[in-house]
């Protein structure tokens, strides 16, 4: 496992990394102690990473049950003057924004960074948030990579920086960063572990008397300053500035990425000023200014509001009002989403007056979309969840007489896919562990509903809504979709598992245990691949006074069938004979491995896809669907 | 020194993230700066799948613009088209996977795949430099149908478009698959390049590569 090239502990090496596998090398070379994350697109793969090498490298990683978790382990060790990590989804930080606050008026003692993986355009995610917003509310340095290779400089840079002004430090990531990969070369691993010990004079009130939070907001403004100051001088931050170019372009974070190869491409090397901005909070204002000051227009490019764009406009204000400011709010950049290399070079060819080289085949593009399907999302061959979804449909018929009966609120995870055709099951789905509270709020009004949560997201936010459902008398149903992992971000362990992020075995927390302890007193488990088990299970808690519960309990199919690996399942197929082309299994269950054949009018099953869950066969009134012999 | 630009199509599990670091990763052994970008969302859940890999010149971003990709690798006939148009170079080389992964609208019932004469047509109007065969028929004769995409990078290299030698890509491919699977691979990567060069006969006016595979 030490091999993973996050580990190579060969100075200057070249090797071929990801963004966000950068980062992990970037803290390990920092000589991280604790590193905690909660798994979530595009910032997984940073804690997977680490799981992987943390016991080889001596470092402590752990998936914690939530982000806020994450972020108070990690400053608990930075109270004990070892360096932390932690990392997260951008909505993850609206989570661990409660302690953010206070951890940044209090100060660390151990380099503390915080990774927001955010998400441009929303490729995985319910919104794309800037976390840059957040960061200023809290004081927070923040620093924004536009390589791997910075990635990993910068993160290490970012502990040296945290431990010397003594507050928490953001890396600000990007979905298109995150997930791309060139050559890093590496640096020296810091393997010097500091004795732990907590920081009485620094943070005990025993010892150096209590005091308000709020009388250190000066002292961050402070703290502040000094960075500013470093970040005048900072080498990250680049000005390429002859005089007399005709555009200043500010480059910010990952847009920079855009921004040099558009000045290429356009071959406007000599037309153009650029400045690389890697700190966009707290801005360097003199080094800005330099550039603000010789050019009489100047467009900020950046990812996803314009953050540093209204910084700007107020600094032009007083270092030099002539000068236009264009970006995303003078309109030249479009006002939402992340940024292309058609949508940089087109903004500065426009700016430039030159002829835009490359242009989208619209007419062309519009014909393929015409004719080719969108190839939407679904659960994957043998998901449990389908079972669940398909089960929990035939109960809700059976004891609401209609589909419209009940309001399904869903949550955050694979089976978040219960909205997609054909199931067509769940009516909302907003953020982690949602669907229980706003459940509570329908059923206070006599709108009969049904919370959909997985096991992941049950931990991570469902527990506190359980609990006032419980208290409040809320009559909610709620149906716990439990693959026992997290699948959706990767297959991360979780509480349920049975061990740790790193593979040690550990207590198996069990969700019937938690939600009889938060006075459910209907709680059932099922396994979703027996339809009619499900069905009456699910009838029951329809019927039931009260909260109820059912856990639909059976592990990932894709991750079993990986665990079975060199052996496959074995599939079912269809008897061509005996189908007389009813369509109901494909149609119902949009299974990938349930085919339909036009010509022959009947479906057939795709041996290599086909997982062996069974659960077509109960669904065929024909009896058609058999188990493959085994030759 | 312009680089060399790929894109990868395919769906979520055919394993175009593997090909694209195993093109990444020789590049690197031999000495070649690299760019992968990634586009794949939920792709486990059966989404379309996309690599962007630049190798070599003076490149930041990892993504190419429209019409700028020298090869278009499609894993998937319906993938590979959809990209082409966006991505190929007019008269780039098209590599296709002529075997199709119907969606699930096409398999329940709710959608058409187009047939293989209009995607061709709609092909044909970015490129005629179009090599297509059944990559996957290949793939099962190895005895692992996984290895689809080893054999359409075995084809690639016969394209001899890509700026290192085979040698650099054998390499990196037996260090980075487990033993047990190393001979399944190797064969894929032979039939794909037997078949690159059977099917490219058959190709009219079959475009001058940037640099020789030796």
């Amino acid at each position: 496992m030490s091999s993973h090239p996050v580990a190579v502990d060969k100075v200057g090496k070249v090797v071929l990394l990801m963004g966000n596998e950068a980062i992990s090398r970037g803290a390990i070379e920092a000589g991280v102690a604790v590193a905690a994350a909660y798994p979530g697109t595009p910032s997984s793969e940073i804690g997977n990473t680490l799981s992987r090498v943390a016991e080889a490298i001596g470092l402590h990683f752990e998936w914690s049950s939530n982000e806020k978790v994450a972020f108070e382990v990690a400053f608990g060790a930075s109270m004990c003057n070892q360096r932390s990590l932690v990392a997260m989804k951008h909505v993850g930080l609206n989570v661990a924004l409660d302690i953010l606050n206070p951890v940044s008026l209090r100060g660390v003692k151990g380099g503390l960074v915080f990774i927001s993986a955010d998400d441009p355009s929303q490729h995985s995610s319910r919104t794309e948030q800037d976390n840059r917003w957040l960061a200023r509310l809290n004081c927070v340095p923040v620093l924004e990579p536009s390589s791997p290779q910075e990635a990993k400089d910068y993160t290490r840079y970012a502990f040296e920086l945290s431990e010397r002004v003594k507050l928490p430090v953001m890396i600000r990531t990007v979905t298109r960063l995150s997930h791309m990969r060139s050559g890093v070369t590496l640096g020296p691993i810091d393997r010097n572990r500091r004795r732990a010990e907590f920081d009485w004079e620094g943070f005990s009130y025993r010892v150096a008397g209590f005091e308000k939070l709020f009388r250190r907001h000066k002292e961050r403004h402070e703290k502040l300053d000094r960075v500013q100051d470093e970040f005048e001088e900072l080498s990250f931050n680049e000005l390429k500035m002859d005089g007399g170019e005709r555009l200043g372009i500010i480059g910010v974070g990952f847009a920079f990425s855009y921004v040099i190869d558009a000045i290429r491409r356009l071959g406007v090397e000599s037309e153009t000023a650029y400045l690389k901005l890697a700190t966009s909070h707290p801005l360097p204002e003199r080094l800005l200014g330099r550039l603000l000051r010789s050019v009489e227009r100047v467009l900020v490019a950046e990812e996803v509001d314009p953050f540093v764009e209204l910084h700007v406009k107020a600094l032009a204000k007083d270092v030099n009002p002539n000068v236009n400011v264009y970006g995303r709010m003078s309109g030249h950049l479009p006002r939402e989403g992340e940024f292309s290399p058609v949508i940089i070079t087109s903004a500065l060819a426009e700016l430039l007056d030159t002829e835009k080289p490359c242009r989208p085949r619209d007419e062309l593009e519009a014909d393929a979309r015409k004719m080719l399907f969108d190839r939407m999302l679904t659960l994957c061959a043998g998901c449990p969840h389908r079972a669940t979804v398909q089960a929990l449909k035939q109960a809700v018929r059976e004891v609401k007489g209609d589909l419209k009966g009940v309001v399904v609120n869903g949550d955050i995870g694979c089976y978040g896919l219960a909205h997609a055709p054909p199931m067509s099951f769940e009516d909302t789905y907003f953020c982690m562990g949602a669907s229980i509270g706003v459940s509570q709020g329908m059923a206070q009004v006599g709108v009969d509903t049904i919370a959909l949560i997985g096991d992941g997201t049950f931990f991570h936010a469902g527990i506190p809504g359980l609990i006032n459902a419980v208290y409040n008398k809320a009559d909610i149903k709620v149906v716990v979709a439990d693959n026992q992992t997290i699948a959706m971000t990767g297959f991360q362990p979780n509480p349920e598992s049975g061990r740790t992020a790193t593979g040690r075995p550990t207590k198996r927390i069990m969700i019937e245990d938690l939600a009889r302890a938060c006075g459910v007193e209907h709680v059932e488990v099922v396994d979703p691949y027996d339809l009619e088990a499900a069905k009456v299970a699910f009838m029951r808690m329809l019927k039931a006074d009260g909260v109820a519960m059912v856990i639909a309990r059976r592990a990932c199919a894709t991750e079993a069938v990986r665990a079975m690996r060199p052996y496959r399942p074995v599939p079912y197929h269809i008897d061509a004979e005996s189908c007389i082309g009813c369509r109901l299994c494909v149609a119902e269950l949009g299974c990938p491995a349930l085919v339909w054949d036009d010509e022959a009018g009947k479906a057939w099953i795709h041996a290599t896809l086909c997982t062996g869950c069974g659960v077509c066969i109960q669904m065929c009134p024909q009896g058609a669907i058999t188990k493959v012999e085994a030759s | 020194m312009e680089p060399f630009r790929l894109v990868i199509a395919g769906v979520g599990g055919q394993g175009t993230l593997l090909a694209s670091r195993l093109l990444a990763q020789s590049a690197i052994s031999a000495g070649l700066s690299v760019k992968i970008g990634e586009t794949y969302g939920m792709a486990q859940r059966g989404g379309p799948v996309m690599s962007h890999v630049q190798i070599g010149g003076m490149v930041h971003s990892p993504q190419i613009c429209p019409g700028e990709a020298d090869v278009l690798l499609g894993f998937e006939e319906g993938e590979a088209v959809r990209r082409s148009v966006s991505y190929l170079k007019r008269d780039g080389l098209a590599l296709v996977n002529s075997r199709r992964l119907p969606p699930v609208e096409v398999i329940s019932g709710m959608a058409e795949y187009p047939s293989r004469e209009r995607l061709m047509a709609l092909l044909s109007k970015v490129t005629g430099n179009i090599v297509s065969f059944d990559a996957t028929a290949l793939a099962e004769e190895t005895g692992d149908p996984i290895t689809t995409n080893i054999v359409m990078i075995g084809a690639l290299c016969a394209s001899e478009y890509l700026p290192f030698p085979e040698d650099t890509l054998v390499e990196v491919l037996k260090k980075a698959i487990r033993p047990a699977y190393q001979e399944a691979n190797l064969k894929a990567l032979e039939l794909g390049m037997k078949a690159f060069r059977r099917a490219a006969k058959k190709v009219r006016n079959f475009g001058s590569p940037l640099a020789a595979c030796s």
